[in-house]
């Protein structure tokens, strides 16, 4: 219908216009200044960059820890899916919703996890020390391209362990059953039918991996120093300490290749892969622990226990037991957290850089509801790889990037009149998370039947009126579940508020990052604070885990 | 006054044509049904008649005003999908009560309505029920109920019975029909299902290939159709290649294979190339002097369906009793088989 395209297109301009102002404009300025100079275009910076032995040393490093972390977490992950797929036992709920921990979880409070519980001083090396009866620490991780690799692996296995338990669920059993009437023992059959099959699903998440790894930010700066930094960190030292914003950008540039080929490469190779239907019969699982072979596991879950769930309890337990004036166990840390007290290093006060958090998330999470709900609606009736590409360009920009290019264009009109207050940060938040938010919508909306809102519209409901009472509340479940999603985001989100940061303007995970590198050192208010980080993030993945696989029980039948 | 009509109605997908110059007229009260095969665009000349989707060119006029241009909430249409589009998110009642929002009703008013909605498809009590607890008969019930309940002028029904199985829509057909003819509702029914078209309807249409081929009343469209399309299309039909020989006073005598057969006809100039056409419960066994050998036999429960051969042509009957393939048969008919233009494609 010609009427339908016409809206779709006035629709379409919308996002557009404001992605052309709060995007692409601050971004063709920023990138700009890596290919010009004196007005004129030049590769001189480039190739000045690419010479650069700190640059040829920041490129090898971010490659190299890219690709450990990626092979460190396939191997922590593997076995996990393995288990997800393949066993029953109590608590599985609980496992497989920890895969969702790399999606909500903030990485500051893993690398101060880290800290906590693999430093020198960790809760790891004094309880080796007292057991074990040593005069100095056993393990030191920490402040090595190797703590980096592990803090990388904590977070990215569970990537792993959640697309290779998909992809096994999703087998058909009848080959595996055909190889061992064939006369394959099950090692055999695994090999030679299960693993292949897997495969793709293996290197997607490698694909996607490697490229979260690459574009690491806060774990690196936290855990590494200007020795072991990634490109990233090396966009943001540039801009924010040597104020060098040219060589900042023409870094960008080298990195906004390097990332956007290897973006290119995991859809290419196997992002649809997910896309695929399970055959008809489901694979039988197995109830563990059983059998005797299952003690196998047993060193794996060990492991797992020790890197999973060691940082985590660290960073909860130290805010509880690291002294206050000598006093210990304390909730003091918590009392101080919430006070009011001006901290010079934040520049405001914890509870200040608590109200901003939650102000900001608020923010974002709404902006990027409305957004992300126009883009979807735009996508829903235009299908176009372009316009599609366009309205999701904001996902293949890192977030050092998107701040960097924020930060000059605030200082300058049209944004500047936005003022110098939190916009700033809600705007990059909002653009960070809107993708999101259009990907939960997006297949809803689509699965939705049309002949419901044809109804509405035979009922006598109008365009807008079928769209407020048919389709908004058959969303809503949806919406609640993206807006929780984006607020959660923004609240752990700490690149792009690094670049944008003033004294005074302090998000939490920020706070968290000045209690940890400020000479100072409140390793307490820092615990506290990332408990109340960790908190959030997991009552947001109990509302998608539970609430959500509900709301599709329930909607889903009919 | 006409209820509905449907004037020149055309609209095409890309290259194809989905409705071709389609003209109909619906009387006031006349429950209309528009049958045809799948893909023959009948779903879409409901669509342009509910304003779902916008013609090519024609005009659309209900109770007598043009509503062409009106979007499908203004034109007082009520309608019935194929998979019902119940709001999952609704009650029963919010679902019947929903297109009475936006009228002038009181909240009272709206709940009374309601009742009398439950009353009229027989699920009183059931307001508080979710959709997703209702068979699938009864959720064919609360659509129904929904279209009627802001009392549209025209009701459109979308294969409004194939969801559900073979036994429970026999039954709900009949009831649709009571129920309909009860309120004098003018109605336009789509469907693919002979039997159906020709149980609920008072007229009916027969489209093709997104064109409207023959109108009219079931049992004249079903005794003496047109063309051979509609022919084969509504029911089991002999259809045999002939040549006029003879005619006058209403008779036209024909020669198939050689033998001569009477039929209905006037006009036809001997040596007209024609389909002679009977209906197999016309074919009457062991009375007249045509043979045929009989081919096969498949038992129905209540008689025989026999396959034979008549001079080369496959012939269609029905015996009370069984006969063996092989065996010759003696026939004739009990109605004399009418003549049909040799143009167009059966449908079988």
């Amino acid at each position: 219908m010609t009427g339908r395209r016409g809206a779709g297109t006035v629709l379409a301009l919308l996002p557009l216009a404001f992605l052309a102002l709060a995007f692409f404009l601050p971004l063709a300025q920023v990138l700009s200044q890596g290919v010009r100079e004196g007005g004129r275009w030049t590769s001189g910076r480039l190739a000045e960059v690419l010479a650069d032995p700190y640059v040829r040393h920041l490129l090898r490093f971010t490659l190299e820890q890219a690709l450990l972390s990626a092979g460190l977490s396939l191997a922590l992950g593997f076995p996990l899916g393995w288990l997800l797929a393949r066993y029953d036992f109590p608590g599985k709920g609980f496992l497989r919703a920890f895969t969702l921990v790399p999606f909500v979880l903030p990485p500051i409070t893993v690398a101060l996890g880290f800290i906590l519980f693999f430093g020198n001083a960790g809760y790891l090396n004094r309880g080796l020390m007292a057991a074990l009866h040593l005069p100095s620490p056993p393990l030191r991780v920490l402040y090595s391209l190797w703590g980096i690799v592990l803090a990388h692996a904590f977070y990215n296995a569970p990537v792993f362990a959640r697309f290779v338990s998909t992809a096994w669920e999703g087998l058909d059993p009848e080959p595996l059953e055909a190889a061992r009437t064939l006369g394959a023992r099950p090692w055999q059959a695994f090999l030679t039918v299960t693993l292949p099959q897997l495969l793709p699903a293996v290197l997607s998440a490698f694909s996607l991996v490697f490229v979260f790894c690459f574009l690491s930010f806060a774990i690196p700066l936290a855990l590494g120093g200007a020795r072991y930094a990634t490109v990233e960190v090396g966009v943001y030292m540039y801009a924010r300490a040597l104020g060098d914003t040219p060589r900042a950008a023409a870094l960008a540039l080298v990195e906004i290749c390097i990332s956007l080929g290897l973006t290119y490469l995991y859809l290419r190779g196997g992002g649809l892969f997910l896309a695929r239907d399970g055959g008809g019969r489901p694979l039988s699982r197995v109830r563990f622990p059983s059998r005797p072979a299952h003690l196998l596991w047993l060193p794996y879950l060990a492991l797992a226990v020790l890197v999973f769930l060691g940082p985590l309890g660290a960073v909860v337990a130290d805010s509880f037991l690291r002294p206050w004036g000598g006093k210990a166990p304390t909730l003091s840390w918590y009392a101080y957290v919430f006070s009011g007290k001006s901290n010079p290093f934040l520049g405001t006060s914890p509870v200040g850089s608590i109200a901003l958090s939650l102000e900001v998330g608020t923010a974002a999470a709404a902006l990027a509801l409305v957004l992300g709900m126009i883009v979807a609606a735009v996508l829903r009736r235009l299908r176009s790889t372009l316009l599609e590409a366009l309205l999701m360009a904001p996902l293949a920009v890192s977030s050092v990037v998107l701040g960097l290019a924020l930060l000059l264009a605030f200082g300058r009109p049209p944004l500047a009149a936005l003022g110098r207050g939190p916009a700033a940060i809600v705007l990059a938040h909002t653009l960070i998370t809107y993708p999101f938010v259009v990907r939960v919508i997006r297949p809803l909306w689509e699965g939705l039947d049309p002949a419901l809102v044809e109804a509405a519209r035979t009922l006598g409901a109008g365009r807008l009126r079928s769209f407020l009472t048919v389709e908004l509340p058959l969303l809503s479940r949806g919406l609640l579940l993206a807006a929780s999603f984006s607020f959660a985001l923004s609240l752990g989100e700490m690149t792009a508020v690094i670049m944008l940061a003033r004294p005074g303007l302090v998000t939490m995970p920020l706070a968290i990052y000045q209690f940890l590198s400020s000479s100072a050192r409140q390793f307490g208010a820092a615990s506290a604070m990332a408990t109340l980080l960790i908190l959030v993030a997991g009552a947001t993945i109990w509302l998608w885990e539970l609430a959500g696989r509900r709301w599709l029980a329930r909607y889903g039948g009919t | 006054m006409a209820g509905l009509e449907a004037q020149g109605l055309t609209k095409r997908f890309g290259r194809v044509v989905a409705a071709r110059e389609v003209s109909f007229l619906v009387k006031e009260g006349e429950l209309f049904a528009l049958l045809g095969p799948s893909g023959c665009g009948k779903t879409t000349v409901l669509r342009l008649l509910a304003g779902l989707a916008e013609p090519d060119s024609g005009r659309v006029f209900i109770a007598g005003r043009e509503v062409t241009a009106l979007p499908p909430e203004r034109r007082g249409v009520g309608m019935v999908f194929q998979t019902y589009a119940l709001f999952p998110h609704l009650t029963v009642s919010g679902n019947i009560a929903y297109g009475l929002r936006f009228g002038r009703l009181s909240r009272r008013a709206r709940a009374r309505r309601v009742e009398e909605l439950l009353e009229l498809v027989e699920l009183p009590g059931y307001g508080r029920r979710r959709v997703h607890e209702l068979s699938q008969g009864q959720r064919q019930r609360v659509a129904l109920a929904r279209a009627l309940a802001p009392r549209p002028k025209v009701l459109l029904l979308d294969e409004p019975l194939s969801a559900l199985d073979a036994a429970l829509r026999l039954d709900l057909r009949k009831e649709l029909r009571a129920l309909l003819k009860g309120l004098s509702i003018t109605s336009v029914h789509v469907t693919h299902d002979q039997g159906e078209a020709l149980a609920i309807s008072d007229r009916l249409g027969v489209m093709r290939a997104g064109e409207l081929v023959e109108v009219g009343p079931p049992e004249a469209l079903y005794r003496a159709p047109r063309t051979p399309f509609v022919a084969s299309f509504l029911g089991r039909a002999n259809l045999w290649p002939a040549v006029v020989v003879e005619t006058g006073e209403g008779v036209a005598v024909v020669e198939v294979g050689g033998e001569r057969i009477a039929c209905e006809g006037e006009d036809v100039p001997p040596g007209t190339e024609v389909l002679l056409f009977s209906r197999p419960e016309e074919v009457q066994l062991g009375a007249g002097d045509l043979r045929a050998e009989v081919k096969a036999a498949e038992f129905l429960g209540d008689r025989w369906e026999v396959h034979a051969v008549f001079t080369g042509q496959p012939l269609i009957l029905y015996s009370p009793a069984p006969v063996r393939p092989g065996e010759t048969v003696a026939f004739g008919f009990s109605r004399p088989p009418r003549l049909l233009p040799r143009e167009g494609e059966t449908a079988q």
